[in-house]
Formats: structure tokens, sequence, C-alpha cells
């Protein structure tokens, strides 16, 4: 029995391995040796446009970016600020949709879903173009709505300036965020329907009312997916760069505060073509990623309940 | 199921074998001929209509002779730096990359082959060109780097149609004459002048201009001057040429380009006459193509502009003003050159030749430039004109004459830590165009303080 159960395991395996190899061999050249050459690179002097003169260095280029550097850990910081800002609100609003969708009181549903998901369709350098002209602070429509409605002067440079006022930045940016929150929205709302609807009949005959079941049922059966949104929005952020690199050519603008790391990372590969520095910052940038996914899944215990079991 | 996976296999190998030959077999042929690798990307000829002409010049040069098969590379000029990068990283460079203007020439600094010993050995005849311009390609660490080939003088853009709408009459049409306002008096061509004519030429909603008191800087819809597309170092020419590197290597802020900043930054904020940053990425001005919207009476740009804008009303070119008492136009120019990756730069040399010679009429049309070689300037612009707008009547001798009034140095010139003083320098333009209330002063100092820790990290 173990002879002939053993053999066709061990083909299945095979035959798994040959369905996964075209996987495996792009993960192998795409992803696992760029990540080992660029970890390589991190230790010499590398230019592209002066192949000739690249050396080997040591920690030079991580002492510069880790104590000499200021750009380095303040980037880190502005993206850990706009983190705290962003996140929240575009978690909110994502999940606030997904509940009112999944509302059976709510009159064409499916309308609303498409209507929600559609903005994900465009290209998001064409939304980022779009939402560039409409904040614009003398011709952008949402200056000049709030102008007409209130009669308040709010256009030029005595008015809302969205995208040059150091106060605004960070909220104007989540603002095109919520533009793309399609994706989050659409699993919080299958993870919405995949809630047991026994568990509100229930509640409803404890008299539980609408918070209480929010709270009681909704919310605590939605942590594996709030876990999942959760750890793909920081890593997300921590790559933070096509809004700012598109509105602002990753300049910085206004005052620094859109210098995230992945935009300064860029700069320093590929405009400056200071490829063993930009590894650096690329290999900070994955260590910050890696630290939240690590104390996400450390605490995972405490907050995230498996209906089903955590195997 | 063996014989079935053997068959299958068998199968495949034979189709293999039968590609890979008739890849040898088709690439045969090819082999005997010196391959030579054109990139372009870098200046002009990376948009969609230039690919079929461009590809169409490449091909009557196969045809013209039986040692050199020219291969074209085009390449998308947002991706073009960190293409050619990556070439020359990987040992890979092409033979030659062009056309190539000043600043994407020198953000490549030391890619470049020295061509003195190729022009000697073939006795490739240097008069043909104003020895003023092969003096401009030639660098004192690293030789003659390019050959002439297109040249791309600045002028006034001016819309006739905004000047007859105010009833102001129009600028000179010669450098060196004085402008004549509508009550008869004269005034010198200057940024004095301009400014007094482009504050009546910019216009709010309610159609007031910007010498009214009431003036709504809030909702301007009409400008008098401006810059198509420049930085720091080109909207500081206006004023004089200038550099960010003094003689000895040093940071700086030469004088003309810190009271050309100034006039700009008040032409922004204070007598808004030139548009902004936020209006001037709007749609309101085509998004940056600010001629073309229609909505700004002066407008200095190079002759490149002409060679693909579309614009739909009256127009003109007019003379550059001057500052202090000297006139400057800057200058653009495009170039080829040869990498000293070349595995065959005799032939690659060869290519470059007829590109500027005989393949030069084809090419010039094509990227709208005005040739560098004096016997083919004859007639060209008048050509041009008549052939990229029938229905205008432009002065083209305003073009040629704009020569004589040339940047040196070339205000794309090179400078220590290339690409890092180009992103600090744009970071300090950005803040100009952008921050209605902050010294234009303390920004150069803040910028010269910054520029010299990048040139002695350069060193």
């Amino acid at each position: 029995m173990r002879r002939i159960l053993g053999l066709p395991l061990k083909r299945e395996q095979l035959w798994g391995l040959m369905f996964i190899a075209p996987w495996l061999a792009g993960f192998l050249i795409f992803y696992l040796v760029p990540m080992a050459a660029s970890f390589l690179f991190s230790f010499m002097d590398f230019n592209l446009i002066q192949p000739e003169n690249n050396r080997f260095v040591g920690l030079k280029n991580w002492v510069r970016a880790l104590s000499e550097d200021p750009q380095v850990l303040a980037s880190i910081g502005r993206i850990l600020q706009y983190t705290l800002i962003s996140l929240p609100i575009s978690f909110g609003f994502s999940l606030v949709v997904a509940i009112l969708l999944n509302n059976r009181l709510l009159l064409g549903t499916k309308l609303f879903r498409v209507l929600f998901y559609l903005p994900t369709m465009v290209p998001l350098v064409s939304t980022v173009l779009i939402w560039n002209g409409v904040l614009n602070e003398h011709v952008g429509w949402i200056n000049l709505s709030i102008k007409h409605l209130t009669g308040l002067e709010v256009t030029g440079v005595d008015g809302i300036r969205w995208l040059a006022n150091t106060r605004l930045i960070y909220i104007s940016y989540t603002m095109i965020g919520l533009w793309g929150c399609g994706n989050t929205i659409l699993i919080f709302l299958a993870g919405l329907q995949g809630i047991p609807t026994e568990l509100y009949e229930a509640a409803l005959i404890d008299g539980a009312n609408g918070p209480r079941r929010l709270f009681a049922i909704t919310i605590p059966m939605m942590t594996p997916v709030l876990f999942y949104n959760l750890i793909t929005g920081i890593v997300g952020l921590m790559q933070y760069f096509l809004i700012p690199f598109v509105i602002n050519q990753g300049s910085g603008f206004p005052n620094g505060m859109t210098n995230f790391p992945m935009v300064y990372f860029y700069r320093q590969s590929f405009s400056y073509f200071n490829m063993g520095y930009g590894a650096v910052i690329a290999w900070l940038i994955f260590a910050l990623g890696l630290f939240f996914t690590l104390v996400l899944f450390g605490t995972s215990n405490r907050w995230v309940y498996y209906a089903g079991g955590k195997d | 199921m063996k014989k079935r996976t053997g068959i299958v296999l068998a199968a495949a190998a034979t189709m293999i074998a039968a590609l890979m030959s008739f890849s040898c077999a088709k690439s045969a042929p090819a082999a005997k001929k010196t391959q030579v690798r054109w990139f372009v990307g870098l200046g002009a000829g990376s948009d969609e209509p230039t690919f079929a002409p461009q590809k169409a010049v490449v091909d009557k040069f196969n045809a013209s002779q039986n040692e050199i098969e020219l291969v074209l590379e085009i390449v998308d000029n947002s991706q073009a730096y960190n293409t050619l990068a990556t070439q020359i990283s990987g040992g890979n460079a092409p033979d030659i990359v062009g056309p190539v203007g000043i600043r994407g020439r020198d953000s490549f600094k030391g890619t470049w082959l020295d061509l003195a010993p190729l022009v000697e050995k073939t006795k490739y005849d240097l008069t043909q060109f104003d020895n003023s311009m092969v003096e401009f390609y030639r660098d004192k660490n690293e030789g003659l780097v390019g050959l002439p080939f297109a040249i791309y003088p600045s002028f006034m853009y001016v819309n006739k149609e905004l000047f007859a709408e105010a009833g102001i009459p129009l600028p000179p049409k010669k450098y060196g004459e004085q402008y004549v306002d509508e009550n008869g008096k004269k005034w010198p061509w200057n940024y004095d002048t301009v400014k007094m004519l482009a504050r009546k030429l910019s216009v709010d909603s309610k159609g007031r201009d910007s010498t009214e008191a009431d003036f709504d800087s809030a909702s301007m819809v009409q400008w008098g001057f401006g810059q198509q597309w420049g930085d720091a170092r080109s909207w500081g020419t206006l004023f004089g040429p200038g550099s960010f590197t003094d003689a000895s290597g040093k940071a700086q802020i030469p004088a003309n380009w810190l009271a050309a900043w100034n006039w700009i930054y008040d032409g922004m904020w204070k007598d808004n006459f030139i548009p902004n940053g936020p209006y001037g990425s709007s749609d309101i001005l085509g998004g940056g193509d600010w001629f073309a919207s229609g909505k700004i009476a002066m407008d200095h740009s190079h002759l490149w502009y002409a060679g693909f804008a579309q614009i739909k009303f009256d127009w003109d070119i007019y003379p550059m003003p001057e500052w202090n008492g000297k006139t400057t136009a800057k200058m653009h120019a495009d170039t080829f050159v040869i990498t000293k990756q070349s595995k065959n730069p005799d032939a690659a040399f060869k290519v470059l030749s007829w590109l500027l010679g005989e393949g030069s009429s084809d090419l010039l049309k094509i990227y709208g430039g005005m040739p560098a070689r004096k016997n083919l300037q004859e007639g060209f612009l008048s050509e041009f004109f008549a052939t990229k707008f029938p229905a205008a009547s432009i002065d083209a001798s305003i073009v040629v004459d704009s020569i004589a009034y040339a940047d040196n140095p070339n205000h794309e010139g090179w400078m220590p830590s290339f690409q890092e003083t180009t992103t600090r320098y744009s970071d300090f333009w950005n803040v100009l165009t952008n921050e209605p209330s902050i010294s234009v002063n303390a920004e150069a100092d803040k910028l010269k303080a910054d520029l010299e820790k990048i040139f002695a990290a350069a060193k």
C-alpha cells in the first residue's frame, strides 16, 4: 500500500514542480538574482555610466545612508507621517463603502459597485494628471466649486493651495489615493459577503442593534481581510512613488514634504546613476516593510479571528 | 506513453533545429556587413511621427553601400537616459547616439569618442561648418566630441491677435530697432519695455489688465510674456549668458541670472504678467504648451518649437530684447556622437559623415533643425516655414539674425555632477514658480551653498 501510494505521490510532486517551474524561473531570474545583486551593489561605488570606475567600498554607502545623509532618515520619517494620515482614511473609507454596498436596502447596488470600482480601471498616471488639474489652486474645479457655492475667495495664492501647502499636501495625496480604493473595497466586500447570515439572524433575535452587530460580528469576522489589506497597504505605502513623481517630478515640493524614500531612491539610482547608494536605500525600504509585516504577523494572534481555525 | 513522449520530443527537437537553421540562414548575408547601431532618444526623434521617416533614412543608407548595416534603435525620451546608461554599464553601448543636444551630451560626459583622429584620418572637411560651431563641440579634456548638425536659434514668438485686440503696436521687426508705442513714442527694446507691454496684455476674467488697481490675479485668462518649457538656467539667460561653474570650477550664481530671476519672480507673483507654476501647468495654458494655447502674447522659444507646434492664430517672430545694453538669444544645437565603447569606430564615423552629409537634408526636415552646414542654410528657413505654416507669413530673417546673439557659455553646458546639480537647481526653480512669498536672493544663496557641496563631492 505504501509503495503503491508512494509512487503516484512522487510523480505528483514532479508534476507540481513542472507546473510552477515558469513561476520559479521568473522568481529566480527577476527577483532573487536581482535582489542578491543589489545587495552586492550596496557595497560598491557603482555608477551606470562609468562602469570602468566601479569598485568595492565596503560599508561606506551604508554609513552614508544611516549617519551622514539626512535625506534618508528624513524621507523615512515623512513616509511614516504620511502613512499615519493616509492609511486610516483610506481604510475607513473603503470599509464604510463596502458596508454600504453590502447593504440589502441599497438600491442599484450593482451599479454602485461598478461605479466605485471603475476608477481603478483608469491608469494611475492618467488619474494623477487629472487630479493635478482638479486640485489646481487657480483653475481646479474643487476651488472653483467652493468659490461659487460659498462665495469665499479660495482660488489663487491666498486660497486653498492643495498641492503647495505643507499642511494640506498629505490630505491632497490621500484624496488622490482614494480614487484607487476599488480593489480594497472589492476585497472588503468579498469578506463581508463571506460572513454567515445566521450570525446576524441570531444577533437580531438577541436584540443586538446595528452598531452592536457591526462591532460584535462584522469587524471581528472581517479581521483576516483587514489583516491582509493592512499588510498590502503598508508595503504599498513604503513603495509610495507614482503620485509625487508625476505631480512634481520627484522634486519633493512643497518644502521637501513629498521626498519619500522611494522617490529619493529613484533620484539616486536613476537620475544620478548612483546604483550602489540607491541599492542601500532600496534595502532600507525593504527592511522597513519587513519590520511592519513582522510586527503585524507577531500581533495577529491577538486581534485576527479565523473562524475556521488558523491552519 | 513512452513512445508518444519520444515522438513529441523528437518533433520538438526537429522544429528547434529547423528554426535555428532558418535563423542562421537568414542572418548569414548580414554577417558580412559591419553592424553600426544608431541610438535615438536623447533629443529629437523619439516622437511617433518621426519613426517612419528615420527608418527611411536608414534604408537609404543601407541601400547606398554594401559594407555597413545601419541599425536604428529608437527609445522614448523619458526612458532613453536610463536605457543608454544601462547599455553603457553592460558594455553594450550603441555606436552612434543622436541627435543629441548639449544637455543630453553632457549627461554622459566621458562616454564619447574624440573624433579628431578620425577627422584627420579621413580628411573630413570641417570648413563646411562655421568655425565657432566646430569649436562649440571641442572639449579641452575630451577633444572633439561631436560635429555640428543642426542649430536651433531662439527668438520671440508673438501672438499678433492679442496685440491687435489690446490695440498695442507689435514689437520691432529687426535687432537694434526701437519699440514705437501707440502714441508714436519710442522705447528701447529691452526687458523694461517688455514688462510694460506684457502688463497691458495680461488680463483677468473680467477683462481688466494687470496695470489696473482692481485686477484679479486669481482669475487670469491671458498673460503678456513667458518662456516655453524653461528652467532656471534658460530663464536666467534672458539677461545674458552664465554658468553655475566659475573658471576655477567652484559654484557661482551669475549676477545677471539673479537679476533675471528676480525680474521673473516679480513678473509671476507681483506684476502678474508671467504665468506662475500652477497656471503654467494648467489646461488654460495648454498644460505647458503656452504659445499654442493662444493665451500668451510674447513667448520666448527655439526654432524646434515651430517644428511641431500647432498654432491656430495669426503669429510671427520678433527679436529678443536687451538687458543692460546686451542682447542674448540662447542657442540649442544638436549633434551626433560616437561612443568610446563602439566596436567599429571607423564604420561609425562613415555613417556619421553620411548622416551629416547626404542624409542631413532628410533628417533636418524630420527634426525641424536649421542646417549647421553653411551651404544648406540658404533657402532652408523659407521652405521650412512655408511648408509648416502655409497660412502664416513668418519673417525668417529673425532666425538667422538671432544666431549672432547666441549665449556663450551655453546655458545647457556642463556642470560637475550634472544630474544631481540639475535636480538641485530644478528644485530651486520649482520653489520660485510655486511659492508666492519667498526671497529670491535667499533661495539663490541656499542654491549656491548646496551646489558648492555637490561640486566638492564630485571632485
